[in-house]
């Protein structure tokens, strides 16, 4: 992460040229508005900052933030950030996805990226359905609704997305909702000020495929955590995140320890060198073929 | 037929035997005194224990296949041979070494009259417990035995023995010289030596010993490797072992990844990052990465796969050879995606051919695909010791990515449509570089688009990289008279014996010549053209069922327009051609040309 004052950066200076093609009302505006404020309260050079995703309605907002971004393939998001972290350590780097991406087609990367912490901020725009296909059934989608391939009603249990990520040992782990901006600028903040692997869950509705009310049904299902919160308590965590009634925002869980560059860097350099003296050669290290 | 200037030794045994280490011993003695080495090794299905063979080829004389049949068979134990029987052919004057206290009883053993004609028993077993109190040096005593009744390179053996144990206590190294000299001695007082083999050869310049795999992981780290990521799979699994232990030496990251499509996406991470990266997988995991190998063609992102064929279709035969993934690498992932596919064909060209990969994939920024395969992944070959200066290719040069200069920042467009096709490309951490990369089509700048005519334009920009790609490199090999009638063309480890088989036939007074194409694809036509011009036939041999290569090549050359008759030689993997395969078919062909004349 890069704080700098050189040049003061406000929240337009991170927007792209390019308009979203979101529908009217979609709440993943919510959250791009937010993310441009937390861009410019943590003042991060755009040259140093790197915004990826997968596929999906949710998948197209780096092409909406002015830093280096990147929108590959669906599902796939958590390794190219990793990638992208080992190989740039000095660059702050954000996932973003949605819940098909992220809980269905990626959902064998994110218990990795967690366990190794590597340090990322992981954002899900949960909108309950799949958005850029036209309303299908999600990992999140709840039991019996009717979506466009589940006629008859969703016969999957509801995932919950916490409760995996702090089972997963992600270092970070909180949850915001798109109705809330200045909650999700908050919340964004700390994430991304966590050194190591941080996971956000956005309630984001989509309008066109859950409907209008999603917003109010939301809202009304929410409480905020306060101190008495413990988030560096797992089964704290646990018991909040187990609370399906009442859907907990804030941060649930938060237990920072080394990163895998750090390791990287104190452990497995510092032995690889021992062992070679430095860097070696690549003719030194071709002696070891002779007979 | 025995010849004194190049052995073909066979080794069987049990797990514990000791087969391996003696032909890694065997095979380590003969690099140093500078001969040309070849080594296979064969497992039974368990994953310790169980039974394993070897198959060194020495020779005073430059060597390209495994050599089909073995001159000397080492049995450790008659029940274990028994289980390679139809990997290791003998000679009909083979020499057999066993063990004096084996217990199959000699007319159980599996050999005919002919075969049993130089037959010698030695007391491993007890000789090794006579000199260091246990069975396990009864290798070390039949190296011993061989090197007295060969005249294999004694002192070269005794150092490769003080090698292999450099790490144990000095006893165990002292007792194994015991082991090796009784071995001898037995030989010298109670065997009379009837068969008439005795290894010819002059002492040069040691060579280096390496898998093909080794070579890549080496090739790589030379070429400046930054990033890999990977999941194991066999049999690629080495590259990965020694890129985890060296990169790191040389500070760069290995990362294991939970999959293959993690691992593809992780180096295109490193690539879009401005690293050089790299993942190295097999049969089930490349057919996992081609999604991805789509996504750097339209992100334009260089980065080097290698994929070291196994046999297929599905988990297939993992420790076993096959070339039957070609079309995959030319033509795998949906769409108009362009890459490289280069193909090593023996263990030196996998040093060359990664540095090339390298060069290409930086330059041009797209992917390529080293398609090896298991037979030159995990056999043993000695190399020139002067590889790393440039090998057969010499292509030894290192591309640094073009990144954008101050001026193209003012107005940064990353995909811009320049002559060659090749845009700069900036990373995290350059100013003004920012741009939106994408697997989405997008225009100049990186903006998604899908208009016809953007589509159009941008889909060529990226395939006339592949145009100067052919403008730039052309490297193929070729054996044999030019102006010869009869030609083959093969691809990848078909190379040692094809090219075998030609300077036999050649010797033989058969005129055929033969065409190694490395730069499998993009498709340069020249070299065919040149190749085929005055050729009536040209025989096609290949480890494809499907016939691929042939299939593929007859998409490209009108060999019909030039009179050329197509000799397809297909069969399936698991055992790489025979030399003796290719010069019957190479013999037929030409006594039917001459017939016909
Ligand atoms: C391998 C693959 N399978 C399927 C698709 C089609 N697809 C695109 S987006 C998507 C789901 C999108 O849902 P989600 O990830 O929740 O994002 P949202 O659009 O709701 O933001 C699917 C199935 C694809 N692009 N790639
Ligand atoms: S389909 Fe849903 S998720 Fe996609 S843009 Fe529209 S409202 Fe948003």
């Amino acid at each position: 992460m890069s704080e700098t004052t050189e040049k003061t950066m406000s929240a337009r200076d991170y927007k792209s040229d390019l308009k979203p093609i979101w529908c009217p009302g979609c709440g993943n505006f919510g959250f791009l508005n937010a993310l441009y404020l937390t861009f410019q309260e943590l003042q991060l050079q755009p040259e140093n900052t790197a915004v990826v995703s997968g596929i999906g309605c949710s998948s197209r907002l780096p092409g909406y933030v002015k830093t280096y971004a990147f929108n590959g393939v669906h599902g796939r998001v958590l390794p190219f950030a990793s990638g992208v972290k080992m190989s740039r350590p000095e660059t702050t780097v954000i996932a973003v996805g949605g819940d098909g991406d992220g809980f269905s087609i990626g959902a064998g990367h994110i218990g990795h990226a967690a366990r190794k912490n590597i340090n990322i901020t992981y954002v899900v725009l949960d909108n309950n359905i799949y958005g850029l296909t036209k309303g299908q059934a999600s990992p999140t989608t709840p039991l019996g609704v009717k979506t466009k391939t589940t006629y008859y009603g969703n016969m999957g249990m509801q995932f919950n997305p916490v409760r995996m990520l702090i089972a997963y040992k992600a270092s970070f782990v909180a949850r915001t909702f798109s109705g809330d901006p200045k909650h999700i600028r908050k919340v964004l903040v700390e994430a991304i000020r966590h050194n190591g692997f941080s996971f956000v869950e956005v309630l984001s509705p989509c309008v066109t495929f859950r409907g209008k009310d999603q917003f109010k049904i939301i809202r009304d299902k929410v409480r905020y955590l306060d101190e008495q919160h413990h988030a560096d308590n797992e089964l704290e965590a646990f018991d909040v995140a187990n609370d399906e009634k009442e859907l907990a925002l804030g941060v649930i869980y938060k237990k920072p320890r080394p990163t895998y560059d750090e390791i990287i860097n104190a452990d497995v350099t510092t032995k690889a060198k021992a062992v070679s003296h430095g860097k070696p050669k690549v003719n030194k290290l071709m002696d070891q073929f002779k007979p | 037929m025995l010849n004194n200037k190049n052995i073909v030794i066979g080794i069987a045994g049990s797990g514990g035997d000791g087969v391996i280490s003696a032909g890694e011993i065997l095979v380590n003695a003969a690099s140093s005194e500078g001969l040309f080495v070849f080594m296979l090794k064969s497992f039974g299905a368990q994953i310790r224990g169980g039974e394993s063979s070897v198959r060194v080829r020495m020779s005073d004389l430059p060597v390209q296949s495994q050599g089909d049949r073995i001159d000397i068979m080492v049995v450790l134990s008659w029940s274990n041979f028994n289980r390679f029987k139809n990997e290791l052919l003998l000679e009909e004057k083979v020499i057999i070494i066993s063990d004096a206290d084996d217990p199959m009883s000699d007319k159980d053993v599996p050999l005919s009259e002919e075969q049993r004609q130089y037959w010698y028993k030695i007391p491993f077993n007890k000789l090794s417990e006579e000199q260091t109190g246990g069975r396990q040096s009864k290798n070390i005593v039949m190296l011993g035995a061989i090197s007295e009744l060969f005249s294999l390179p004694k002192q070269a053996l005794r150092k490769s023995i003080e090698k292999i144990f450099r790490n144990k206590p000095p006893e165990v190294t002292e007792s194994n010289i015991k082991a090796m000299e009784a071995g001898t001695a037995y030989v010298q007082e109670h065997v009379e030596k009837t068969d008439p083999l005795a290894f010819e050869y002059e002492s040069r310049e040691a060579r280096l010993v390496m898998q093909g795999n080794e070579a890549i992981a080496m090739g790589a780290i030379y070429a400046g490797l930054d990033f890999y990521a990977g999941y194991p799979i066999t049999p690629s699994t080495e590259i990965m072992e020694w890129i985890s232990r060296y990169l790191p030496q040389r500070d760069g990251i290995s990362m294991q990844m939970e999959d293959e499509l993690a691992s593809i996406n992780a180096i295109l991470g490193a690539s879009f990052a401005g690293k050089k990266a790299m993942t190295a997988t097999s049969g089930p995991g490349i057919s996992l990465m081609n999604e991805g190998i789509g996504l750097a063609s339209m992100a334009e992102l260089p980065v080097v796969i290698v994929n070291v064929q196994r046999g297929g279709p599905s988990t297939g035969l993992p420790t076993k050879t096959e070339q039957a993934d070609l079309m995959q690498a030319i033509w795998g992932s949906h769409g108009d995606s362009p890459r490289v596919v280069i193909a090593p064909c023996d263990v030196e060209d996998c040093f060359d051919s990664t540095v090339l990969a390298f060069y290409i994939s930086e330059k041009y920024q797209m992917p390529v695909i080293i398609l090896s395969d298991q037979f030159i992944g995990h056999r043993k070959e000695s190399i020139n010791p002067k590889a790393i200066r440039g090998g057969k290719t010499g292509f030894r040069k290192i591309y640094h990515r073009d990144i954008p200069t101050d001026a193209e920042l003012q107005d940064y467009h990353r995909f811009r449509n320049t002559e060659n096709g090749v845009s700069p490309m900036s990373y995290p951490g350059i100013k003004g570089g920012e741009y939106l990369g994408s697997g989405i089509e997008h225009d100049e700048k990186g903006n998604p688009r899908s208009d016809a005519g953007n589509h159009a334009r941008m889909t060529e920009k990226r395939w006339r990289k592949m145009d100067y790609i052919k403008k730039e490199f052309r490297f193929e090999r070729f054996y044999g008279p030019r102006e010869s009638k009869l030609g083959i063309i093969a691809w990848g480890s078909t190379k040692g014996a094809v090219k075998e088989a030609v300077n036999k036939a050649n010797a033989m007074g058969i005129p055929v010549s033969a065409l190694i194409p490395q730069l499998i694809y993009p498709f340069l036509i020249e070299p065919f053209k040149e190749f085929i011009q005055n050729k009536n036939r040209v025989i096609i041999p290949e480890l494809s069922y499907a016939g691929q290569f042939r299939r593929y090549l007859r998409g490209f050359v009108r060999f019909a327009q030039y009179g050329v008759r197509v000799i397809p030689l297909r069969k399936t993997g698991v055992a790489p051609f025979a030399v003796e395969e290719i010069l019957e078919k190479i013999i037929e062909e030409w006594k039917d040309m001459e017939a016909r004349r």
